[in-house]
């Protein structure tokens, strides 16, 4: 190792893109050169190969079952996720708020929260069934702490002058929440509902795998279902490497568009 | 606000923590009533077991042990994911935050596989591995070791370039450096992503063990779900739960004995 590579300021000028890009891009394509090679060489008919899992994408895309799967696991998140913003962003305000409805309440809220959604399922499959309502309840589960923790702290770390200065000019309560904690809570309810995605995308997938498993193939569709159909009843590891790259695809998006739209609703916070 | 009520309430710390102590049963106790209430009333202890009976059933299956042979293998499954994920990911994330270089190299393929939760391998390692020890202890390293990985990087950028520059100036070999230099000044950011990485991985030993294990806390929650023993159920659960704040505490310990300089971060 050169001694000038370990500081910085002899490290190369910010390099163009296309160097970057390469230098990015080197590993990846060896590996997968790698693996092709492998697999071609060693591997028998079903052995997973990257020419071989592009060429499935294209029919699962194609044939529009993974984005029929893909939207219906969405779904369930956008509701598991809008009950939990329900019940945990006003629950978190008051809780934040009021002192005393924080001491009551935060007991049940810190004996629940070390709970894994995931340890839930077998519970929630008891409750309601294998269907669409256990995989909600899921993703609302999961959602529901990170949304209350952070919008607490955000309702806690409002300057106390704000709101005394909204008290001592006689505001109503609600008032005083509504225009005074809320817009201050917002960033920290943003960094709130950006894990409580993140948590509840992971949570469906689960979700949506162990109802597959657990239920005899019954289920109800979704891409954990989907890659459970593939890994139990049609051996196709191809398939399953296909819907792993677009679980961690909608990840990704999910994430960089919810964090675009609290940009634009949020000018003033740097995310 | 809370700055101020700290600086008055230093002398009075034991009786609060009294205080906080009857404020939680008080509230858990009422939490306990009203589910006692909703349970008595839908009437359907399949469906909705008293409080009490769950608690009979975590006191049996405490007593016979099956409480703590299942925890007990959960927990060994996730000391040795959490010991391979650090021996992977400590090294890895020092050399890529002591080497741009290699940093531009490596870091956009694991940022391709990062978004990929542990959890969405569950099929895949089912195939690879079958049912057993593999497949959990796999799937637990690959949750464990993103966070640690970041965390160290992160934990290098930290580092003051000048004491590098320092005892590299004084002529100290290179392994040196790192061990006495770049790793306790990394440390207090290695030890937060060692509690996300923690937490991620108990998340994670749940989901495999119901799919694909035969024994575990995650398995016999799910084994006495077709038996349709739901305080068992919930006793597991409560189970899964309680492992999981101790664990945490655990890690929040070690935080404050190692890195005292940085606690509170």
């Amino acid at each position: 190792m050169g001694g000038g590579a370990m500081s910085a300021a002899s490290l190369p000028a910010p390099s163009r893109w296309w160097s970057r890009v390469a230098t990015g891009a080197l590993l990846p394509i060896a590996l997968l050169a790698i693996w092709e090679f492998l697999g071609i060489t060693t591997g028998g008919g079903r052995m997973p190969l990257p020419t071989r899992i592009v060429r499935e994408a294209i029919i699962l895309i194609g044939s529009g079952d993974l984005p029929l799967a893909i939207l219906q696991s969405l779904g369930r998140v956008f509701g598991g996720f809008m009950l939990a913003a329900a019940i945990a962003i006003p629950l978190g305000l008051a809780m934040g708020y009021s002192r005393a409805v924080e001491r009551n309440l935060d007991p049940v809220v810190e004996t629940f929260r070390p709970i894994a959604a995931i340890a839930i399922l077998p519970l929630a499959i008891l409750w309601f069934g294998t269907g669409t309502a256990a995989a909600v309840a899921i993703v609302a589960y999961a959602a529901f702490f990170p949304l209350i923790v952070n919008t607490i702290s955000g309702a806690k770390n409002v300057n106390p002058t704000l709101v005394q200065a909204a008290t001592t000019m006689g505001l109503k309560r609600l008032t005083i929440i509504r225009t005074v904690i809320v817009p201050a809570a917002l960033p920290s309810i943003g960094v709130g509902l950006r894990i409580a995605m993140g948590v509840g995308w992971t949570a469906i997938v689960a979700a949506e795998l162990a109802v597959g498993a657990k239920a005899g193939g019954g289920g109800s569709g979704g891409i954990g279902q989907m890659m459970f159909v593939f890994y139990a009843y049609s051996i196709e590891l191809n398939r399953i490497i296909v819907c792993m790259i677009a679980v961690g695809l909608v990840a990704l998006l999910l994430d960089r568009l919810l964090r675009a739209g609290l940009r634009r609703a949020m000018p003033w916070v740097s995310t | 606000m809370s700055a101020v009520a700290t600086g008055r309430d230093q002398p009075l710390r034991a009786p609060r923590r009294a205080w906080g102590a009857i404020v939680y049963v008080r509230t858990m106790f009422v939490f306990a009533l009203v589910w006692s209430a909703i349970a008595w009333w839908t009437d359907k202890s399949i469906l909705l077991p008293s409080p009490l009976a769950v608690l009979q059933a975590f006191v049996d299956l405490a007593r016979d042990g099956e409480l703590f042979e299942h925890a007990g293998i959960s927990l060994g499954r996730m000391a040795i994911s959490l010991a391979i994920a650090s021996a992977l990911a400590i090294p890895l994330g020092l050399t890529m935050g002591l080497h741009p270089r290699f940093e531009r190299i490596v870091d956009p393929t694991l940022e391709m596989l990062r978004p990929i939760s542990g959890i969405a391998w569950i099929p895949l390692a089912l195939f690879i591995f079958g049912i057993g020890n593999a497949l959990p202890v796999f799937i637990m390293t690959y949750a464990a070791f993103f966070p640690i990985l970041v965390g160290t990087v992160a934990g290098v950028r930290t580092v003051d370039r000048r004491l590098i520059d320092a005892a590299r100036t004084m002529g100290i070999p290179q392994s040196t450096i790192v061990v006495r230099v770049v790793i306790p000044a990394a440390l207090p950011s290695l030890l937060v992503a060692l509690r996300l990485g923690v937490a991620l991985s108990w998340t994670a030993v749940v989901a495999a063990e119901l799919i694909g294990a035969p024994s575990g806390l995650g398995y016999a929650v799910e084994w006495y779900r077709e038996l349709l023993a739901t305080p068992q159920v919930m006793s597991f659960i409560a189970m899964i739960g309680v492992i999981g704040y101790l664990c945490d505490s655990g890690v929040r310990w070690l935080n404050r004995r190692l890195t005292p300089w940085a606690a509170g971060r």
